[in-house]
C-alpha cells in the first residue's frame, strides 16, 4: 500500500487510543534509536480505514459522499479495529443524511444544507469550524469511555462564528464530525488538532495519558489571529487532519533522563574534551527535518525534537497551492493532474490506495487548483508501464475546481555557482557550469516543464540535498590536500598556470587560490585526568577521556644491551645447571652413610668405591683442569658467585679430602674480595665459616701460613678483606689458629720463617691503619686474638687494636 | 544547481529517470527520488527489466530502496530516446518464461561442464557466493 506519509518524516499517523498508553514507552525508545524520523503507525490501522472507506466509496456517494469518505476514512482510522466498521457505518453520508444509529440527532451540516453543491468546501470547511470546538467541549464531558453515547448537537451558531477562523480545506476533518459519534479517536484527533491551534503551551499534554484530561477543560476555541495564518494549510496538512496527527511520545517524561544524559560532566582539570559527547536526539545520520511552523513548534524545536510533528505551513494562501519548496503530497498532486483527464472505470482491486487518492483529490481540489489539469500524466513519459498503482484515478468528479494559478514549479536546473557550498577550484566549477548550461540548454525548456509536472518532484527538499552534499564535503576535508588528492591540485595547478600563460591579464579570478576545506591537525595526547587533591584516577571514563587501565611503560633496549643481558642470563643459567649437578652429587655422597648402614656386607665395597668416585669427582669439577692441587679460581668463582653455589660449597668442604679442602680453601682465601664483592646481595658466604673453621683447624702451619698469605695475597686485598664480615671472620680465625698453634705447642713452625710474623705483622699494621668504619665486625672474635697481637705488637699499639677491635683482655 | 561540481554527487540525479544495475544482476529502472550519503537510492515508479537475448520485459515494482552497497552502476535514462530499435519487449510471463529457459540452458551446459571435468579428475569449485570468501 502505498503510503505516501512515509516519505514525509515529520507525519506521522496518529496512534490508536487504545494502544497509545503502552506504546509511549516504545516510542521514545524508538526515537532515540532511528532519531525523528522514526514513523510508529500502524499500517493494518490505516489499511482497515481505507478499506472501509473503499466500501463506502463504493456504495455510491456524490460529491459529498466523498467528503463522507474522508470523515468516514478519519473516523476509521482514528479507530481501534473494534470500532472501525461502526464508525465507518454510524458515519452518515452528507449526500443522503441518513441519521445515525446512535442516539444523536442527526444534524446535516448547515453549511450543507444552505449552500448544496455550491462551494463544497467552504461548506465543509465551516462544518468543521462548527465542529470542532462543539466537539472540542464535547469530547471534555464525555470522557473517555464513553464511546456509545452520542454527542449532543453540535452547536450550530458557533459554525457561523467561525466561518473565517478556519480556511475551507478542512473538509474532511469537520464534515465527519458533527452529525458523527465522538469517536474516541476523533475526539482525540480534535483535541490535537485544538493542540494544535492553542500553540505550544497544551503541547507537553500530547500524550495519551493527559489527552482526556486535557479536554476536560476545554472549551470552544478561540482561535487567534496570529494563529490563524498556520491554519491555512497545505495539502498535505489537509491529509494530516484526514489521516491523523501523530502520536508522539510523551516529550516530558523522559526529558528528565534525556537532559541528565545531555549534561556534561563538570570540567576537570586537564583532559581537553571530557565526558562523552552530549547524546544527540537526533542522530547525526539522520537528515535534516522539514521546517516546521515557528510559532507552534518552534519551542518544542527547542526542547524536544521529538515534539508533535504538525506540519502547519507557515504561510498559505486560501484556496492557493503553496509554494513548491513545501511539498505537496505527491498523491494529490497526481490525482490533480489526473482527475479532470480520464476517468476510467475504478478497479475493485485497487481499493485502498485509490481511496486515498481520492481522498487526496477532493482535499486539494480547491486548494491547489489545477495547475496541471491541461497537461498529461506527466508520470507516463515511457509509456503506460511506469504507472502501476495508480493508473487509475478516481471516477468521480470532484465538484468544481476553482482554477488556481498554477503552483510554482520545481527549479529548472539551472546552473547556480554556489559559492558557500563548493570549495572547488574555481576553474573547476566554471567549467562544471559551463558544461551542466549546455546541457542545460538543450533540454531546459523540456526538462523544466516535466519536471513541473512530474508530482512527485522534490520529495527531497533543498535542505536534505544540502545536507547530503555537506556529508560528502566533510569527507573532502583534509590537513593536506597535497597528500589526500594530489592528482587533483596537481592537475588544477598545472591548468592554472597554463591559462596565465594563455590569456595573460584577462581574467584575474584564474589566479584565485584553491579552496578545500582543510582541518586544522590537532594533536589528541591522553592525560590522565586528575582531581586536585584526590588518590588515584578517574573511574568514569568516556568517548573523549578513555582510561588506561594499564600503564605501560615501553622499555626499548637497544640490540646491544639485549645481547648482553641475555649472555648475562647464559651464564647464569649455565653455572646453576653446574650445582644442580654438583648437588646431585653431593647429595649422593651425603646419603652414602645411610646406604652404607642399609648395604649389605658384599656390596659395601662396592658402595664405597662409588662414594669415593663420587667424591672425586666433585672436586674435580671444582679444580683446575691441570694441577690437582689448586682449585681453578675461574669455575669456583663461578659457582661461588651463586647463592646456591656457596652452599654447595660449605655443604662439600666437609666431605672432601683433607688436602683438597685445604686446597678449597685456599681458592676461597684468594679470590675474598671477588666473593665478597659477589656476595654483597646475598651475604651468605657466612655460611661458610663453619666448614672453613674446621679446615683450618685441621691445617698445618704451614699451609695455614699459605693461607694467610693468600688472604693478603694481592694488593689492597687485606683491607678489602677487612671490610667484609666473612674475610674479618676468616681472618680472625686463622690468627687464632695460629695463636693456638703457637700457645699450644711451643715448637709449632709457625715461627720457623719470618713469613708467620710479618704477615701478622702487615695484618696488625692493616688493621691499625683501616678506619673503624670499614671494618667490618666479625661473627664472632676469637678470644686469643689479644694474646696473639702481644706477641707482636707494643703495648701502646695493643691497646689501640684492643679498642678497635673491642677485644676484651683476656688472659690467656 | 551547484552541488559540488566535479565530484561524483547524486543530488543532480534526483527527480531523473535512471537505470541502475544491482549487484545480484538485476536491472532496474525508475525515477531517482531520494538519496543519502552512502548512496543509498530511493526509486519510484521502478521497474524491473528482465533481458533475455533480444527481448525485454518490464515488471513493475513500485517503489524501491536500494542500499548503496549493491548498486554496480547507475546512469541516466534519456526521457526523449526512448524507443529501442533492437530491442524487442515482450510481456511480463513471456519474459519470465524466456528468462528461465535461458537459466535452464546454462544449468546444463554447466553441468555436462562439471561433469566432464570429474571424469577427467579436476573440479572447478562452484562461484555461486561471489561476496563470500
Amino acid at each position: 500500500m502505498f503510503r505516501f506519509q512515509s516519505l514525509d518524516e515529520d507525519c506521522t499517523l496518529e496512534k490508536e487510543e487504545g494502544l497509545v498508553e503502552e506504546e509511549d514507552e516504545i516510542d521514545q525508545f524508538n526515537d532515540d534509536t532511528f532519531g525523528d524520523g522514526a514513523i510508529d503507525d500502524d499500517w493494518q490501522e490505516e489499511h482497515k480505514r481505507l478499506a472501509e472507506l473503499e466500501e463506502q466509496k463504493n456504495n455510491g456517494l456524490g460529491g459529498l459522499g466523498l467528503g463522507a469518505l474522508g470523515m468516514g476514512g478519519m473516523g476509521g482510522g482514528n479507530a481501534s479495529t473494534v470500532h472501525l466498521p461502526p464508525p465507518a457505518s454510524r458515519v452518515p453520508h452528507p449526500s443522503s443524511l441518513p441519521p445515525p444509529h446512535h442516539s444523536l440527532s442527526s444534524m446535516p451540516p448547515p453549511g450543507l444544507e444552505e449552500r448544496g453543491g455550491g462551494d463544497l468546501a467552504e461548506s465543509l470547511a465551516m462544518l468543521i469550524l462548527g465542529a470542532d470546538p462543539a466537539i472540542a467541549s464535547v469530547g471534555g464531558p464525555a470522557g473517555p469511555g464513553d464511546r456509545s453515547t452520542g454527542l449532543p448537537p453540535p452547536s450550530i451558531p458557533q459554525q457561523h462564528h467561525h466561518p473565517s477562523q478556519l480556511p475551507p480545506h478542512h473538509p474532511l476533518t469537520s464534515s465527519g464530525l458533527p452529525p458523527g459519534p465522538p469517536h474516541p479517536s476523533l475526539l482525540s484527533y480534535q483535541q490535537h488538532q485544538h493542540l494544535i491551534r492553542r500553540g505550544a503551551a497544551p503541547m507537553p499534554q500530547m500524550n495519551s495519558h493527559n489527552i482526556w484530561e486535557n479536554n476536560l477543560g476545554f472549551g470552544p476555541v478561540s482561535i487567534t489571529p496570529g494563529l490563524l495564518t498556520q491554519m491555512e494549510d497545505s495539502p498535505l496538512m489537509s491529509i494530516i487532519k484526514e489521516v491523523g496527527l501523530p502520536n508522539r511520545p510523551p516529550p516530558m517524561m523522559s526529558e528528565d533522563g534525556r537532559d541528565l544524559s545531555e549534561r556534561a560532566p563538570p570540567p576537570r582539570s586537564s583532559s581537553p574534551v571530557i565526558g562523552s559527547p552530549p547524546v544527540r536526539a537526533v542522530p547525526i545520520g539522520t537528515p535534516p527535518k522539514q521546517p516546521m511552523s515557528h510559532a507552534m513548534n518552534h519551542q518544542q524545536q527547542i526542547h524536544h525534537p521529538t515534539a508533535v510533528h504538525v506540519r502547519a505551513p507557515v504561510q498559505h494562501q486560501h484556496r492557493y497551492p503553496p509554494s513548491f519548496p513545501e511539498r505537496i503530497s505527491p498523491n494529490t498532486l497526481l490525482n490533480i493532474a489526473n482527475s479532470p483527464l480520464c476517468r476510467p472505470p475504478f478497479p475493485a482491486g485497487m481499493g485502498p490506495v485509490l481511496s486515498q487518492i481520492q481522498r487526496a483529490q477532493m482535499l486539494n481540489s480547491q486548494v491547489a487548483g489545477f495547475p496541471r489539469g491541461c497537461q498529461g500524466p506527466p508520470l507516463l513519459p515511457g509509456g503506460g508501464g511506469f504507472r502501476p498503482f495508480f493508473g487509475q484515478p478516481p471516477p468521480h468528479r470532484m465538484g468544481p475546481h476553482p482554477g488556481g494559478p498554477p503552483p510554482n514549479h520545481n527549479h529548472v536546473p539551472c546552473p547556480v555557482i554556489r559559492h558557500n557550498t563548493t570549495h572547488l577550484h574555481p576553474q573547476h566549477r566554471r567549467m562544471l557550469t559551463q558544461r551542466m548550461q549546455s546541457r542545460g540548454g538543450e533540454r531546459g525548456g523540456r526538462v523544466g516543464d516535466w519536471r513541473s509536472r512530474d508530482p512527485y518532484s522534490n520529495l527531497m527538499t533543498q535542505r536534505e540535498k544540502e545536507w547530503v552534499a555537506k556529508i560528502q564535503m566533510m569527507q573532502l576535508q583534509s590537513t593536506d590536500p597535497y597528500l589526500d588528492d594530489y592528482y587533483y591540485q596537481n592537475y588544477f595547478e598545472k591548468m592554472e598556470k597554463r591559462q596565465e600563460r594563455d590569456r595573460d591579464g584577462v581574467r584575474k579570478e584564474h589566479t584565485t587560490k584553491l579552496i578545500t576545506p582543510q582541518v586544522a591537525k590537532l594533536e589528541h595526547t591522553y592525560r590522565p585526568v586528575q582531581f586536585a587533591g584526590s588518590l588515584g584516577k578517574l573511574t568514569v571514563s568516556s568517548v573523549n577521556n578513555p582510561r588506561k587501565m594499564i600503564d605501560t611503560v615501553v622499555t626499548s633496549r637497544t640490540d646491544d644491551e639485549e645481547k648482553r643481558e641475555k649472555q648475562v642470563w647464559n651464564k647464569r643459567r649455565q653455572i646453576l645447571y653446574t650445582v644442580e649437578k654438583m648437588y646431585s652429587l653431593l647429595l649422593e655422597v651425603q646419603d652414602f652413610e645411610k646406604r652404607f648402614m642399609q648395604t649389605p656386607e658384599e656390596q659395601r665395597e662396592a658402595l664405597l668405591e662409588q662414594h669415593k668416585t663420587h667424591t672425586l669427582q666433585l672436586y674435580a669439577s671444582l679444580k683446575e683442569k691441570e694441577w690437582d692441587d689448586r682449585v681453578s679460581d675461574e669455575q669456583c668463582l663461578l659457582i661461588m658467585s651463586v647463592r646456591k653455589g656457596k652452599r654447595l660449597i660449605s655443604r662439600l668442604i666437609p666431605f672432601l679430602p683433607p688436602l683438597q679442602a685445604a686446597t678449597v680453601v685456599m681458592g676461597i682465601a684468594r679470590n675474598l674480595p671477588a666473593l665478597a664483592k659477589k656476595d654483597k646481595q646475598d651475604q651468605v658466604l657466612c655460611w661458610l665459616v663453619e666448614p672453613i673453621a674446621v679446615v683450618i683447624s685441621s691445617l698445618s702451619s704451614a699451609s695455614l701460613t699459605d693461607l694467610l698469605q693468600e688472604l693478603q695475597g694481592s694488593e689492597g686485598q687485606l683491607s678489602r678483606v677487612l671490610q667484609n664480615k666473612f674475610g674479618v671472620t676468616l681472618l680472625y680465625l686463622i690468627l687464632s689458629e695460629g695463636e693456638r698453634m703457637q700457645s699450644s705447642n711451643p715448637t709449632c713452625q709457625l715461627m720457623d720463617d719470618n713469613r708467620w710474623t710479618e704477615l701478622v705483622f702487615s695484618v696488625t699494621r692493616e688493621l691499625l691503619n683501616v678506619p673503624s668504619s670499614s671494618l667490618s665486625p666479625p661473627l664472632f672474635t676469637p678470644p686469643n686474638l689479644l694474646s696473639l697481637f702481644s706477641r707482636y705488637v707494643d703495648r701502646q699499639r695493643l691497646e689501640l687494636l684492643q679498642e678497635k677491635l673491642q677485644i676484651s683482655a683476656l688472659s690467656r | 544547481m551547484n552541488y559540488m561540481p566535479g565530484t561524483a554527487s547524486l543530488i543532480d540525479d534526483i527527480d531523473k529517470k535512471h537505470l541502475v544495475l544491482l549487484r545480484d544482476g538485476r536491472t532496474l529502472i525508475g525515477f531517482l527520488r531520494s538519496i543519502d550519503q552512502f548512496a543509498n537510492l530511493v526509486f519510484h515508479q521502478t521497474v524491473e527489466r528482465i533481458h533475455v537475448g533480444k527481448k525485454f520485459g518490464d515488471i513493475p515494482r513500485g517503489i524501491f530502496i536500494v542500499r548503496g552497497e549493491n548498486v554496480v552502476l547507475l546512469g541516466e535514462i534519456d526521457i526523449d530516446k526512448l524507443c529501442d530499435n533492437v530491442l524487442q519487449q515482450v510481456s511480463i510471463e513471456e519474459i519470465l518464461e524466456e528468462q528461465r529457459l535461458q537459466q535452464q540452458a546454462k544449468q546444463k551446459t554447466e553441468k555436462a561442464k562439471v561433469t566432464a571435468l570429474k571424469d577427467r579428475g579436476l573440479s572447478i569449485p562452484k562461484a555461486d557466493n561471489l561476496d563470500e570468501y
